[in-house]
C-alpha cells in the first residue's frame, strides 16, 4: 500500500494515473470546500485519510468542540477513519500557522496526553499523533521516550514519519533511523509517511520543505516496515509538487522490489 | 513551551527563552513569518509590489508581532490581515 499526500496543484491532473492505493488531505483545506475532487478519488476505490495542522496538541488553546464536529462531518462524509495530527503546537492560546516543539518533559506528557484523550473521546475514535521534525527543544528525556509515553497515556495510534527521525538525527545526534524505530511500539502505527528535506544555510539546519525526493536509507527503512510489519507508506511533496512521471517515479521507489 | 518562546517567534522579543539554541529559534520566526507572508501576498499581490521588499517586510513583521490569531483555517489569516490594517488606520 503507497499513497500520496494530495494537493490541489493537481486538481486537473488524470489521478487514475498516480500510482497510489490512497490519498492523504488536511481536513482544514477541506471543511468549507467543495469536496468534488475528493469524492471522485474515492469513487475511483481509493480511501481519503484526514491529517490535520491545526489542532495545536502541544499549545493551550481550547480544543473547540465545533472544529471536533466539523472533523467528524468530513470523515463520515469521506467514509474514513484515519485521522492524526502533529505531537507539537501550532500556537500557544493563539494559532501561528506552523509545528513547534513540545518540550520533552513527563509534565508535558501528562499534559498533551489528556488533550489528546479530549479529542478522542469528542470524535468517539483513536487518532494518531505524528512524531516531528523540531529545530530546537527543551526537555530531559529522548524524543523517542517522549513520544512512546504520550501514546501509551493517551491510548492512540502513531503516524511514524520517517523522514522527520532522519532530519532531527541529521540536526541534533540522538537516536538514528533504526534505533528510533526501534524504540517505538509498531503496534501502535497507523501508517509510515516519507517526504525529502533540503539543508537551509541561514540557519544550519536541515528543514523539513517536502520538497525533494525521499533519501534512500528512509525509503529502505519504509520498504522494509512494510514488508516486515504490512505498515502502509505514503509520500508527502507539498512544496515545489513536480510533474506527476516523477511522482510516480518516486511512489515506484517505495514498492517492494520485485523478486521474480 | 514558555511565553518567552512564543514571544521570540513573533518578534516581540529577541530574548533567546533559556535552553533554546539561536539557530533553531531564527528558523522558527522565519518560518511563521513566510507563513503569513505567502498568506497575505495570495490574496494582496499587489500591496508587496507597490510596497517594495523593505516595507513588506517591516508589514508583515509588525502584523505577526501583534497577531492573536484564533482560527484553524489558515486562509483566514486573509480577513486577520483586513482587520489588522483597519486596527492600524483607526
Amino acid at each position: 500500500m503507497t499513497g500520496l499526500g494530495y494537493r490541489r496543484e493537481m486538481s486537473d491532473w488524470d489521478l487514475s494515473a498516480v500510482m497510489a492505493d490512497f490519498f492523504e488531505v488536511a481536513p482544514e483545506n477541506w471543511i468549507h470546500r467543495d469536496r468534488d475532487p475528493l469524492h471522485r478519488l474515492i469513487s475511483s476505490g481509493r480511501a481519503v485519510h484526514l491529517h490535520g495542522v491545526s489542532l495545536n496538541l502541544g499549545g493551550s488553546s481550547t480544543l473547540e468542540p465545533a472544529f471536533l464536529q466539523s472533523l467528524r462531518e468530513l470523515m463520515t462524509d469521506l467514509n474514513t477513519t484515519f485521522y492524526s495530527d502533529h505531537l507539537a503546537a501550532s500556537g500557544d492560546a493563539h494559532q501561528l500557522y506552523d509545528l513547534f516543539p513540545i518540550p520533552f518533559t513527563q509534565a508535558e506528557v501528562l499534559r498533551v496526553s489528556d488533550r489528546i484523550k479530549q479529542v478522542q473521546d469528542a470524535l468517539g475514535q483513536r487518532v494518531s499523533v505524528e512524531n516531528t521534525t523540531w529545530y530546537t527543544n527543551v526537555g530531559d528525556m529522548t524524543e523517542a521516550d517522549f513520544l512512546s509515553c504520550v501514546v501509551e497515556r493517551a491510548d492512540c495510534g502513531i503516524l511514524l514519519d520517517l523522514n522527520n527521525i532522519a532530519v532531527n538525527h541529521k540536526n541534533h545526534g540522538g537516536h538514528d533511523l533504526a534505533s528510533f524505530v526501534a524504540h517505538i511500539d509498531l503496534s501502535r502505527v497507523s501508517y509510515l509517511h516519507v517526504a525529502g528535506h533540503e539543508f537551509d544555510d541561514r540557519f544550519g539546519l536541515y528543514i523539513d520543505t517536502h520538497s525533494q525526493p525521499v533519501e534512500p536509507e528512509t525509503a529502505a527503512m519504509a520498504r522494509h516496515l512494510h514488508q516486515a510489519h504490512g505498515l502502509p507508506i505514503l509520500l508527502e511533496w507539498d512544496n515545489d509538487v513536480p510533474t506527476l512521471d516523477t511522482l510516480n517515479r518516486e511512489l515506484a521507489c517505495l514498492k517492494p522490489f520485485m523478486t521474480t | 513551551m514558555s511565553e518567552a518562546f512564543h514571544d521570540y517567534v513573533r518578534g516581540r522579543s529577541d530574548d533567546i527563552p533559556p535552553g533554546y539554541a539561536e539557530p533553531g529559534m531564527r528558523a522558527y520566526r522565519h518560518l511563521v513569518y513566510l507563513g503569513a507572508s505567502q498568506m497575505v501576498e495570495a490574496h494582496f499581490p499587489a500591496v508587496r509590489q507597490e510596497l517594495g521588499e523593505d516595507a513588506w517586510r517591516t508589514l508583515i513583521e509588525d502584523f505577526v508581532r501583534q497577531s492573536q490569531w484564533t482560527s484553524h483555517f489558515y486562509g483566514d489569516l486573509k480577513d486577520e490581515f483586513l482587520a489588522y490594517l483597519a486596527r492600524q488606520s483607526a
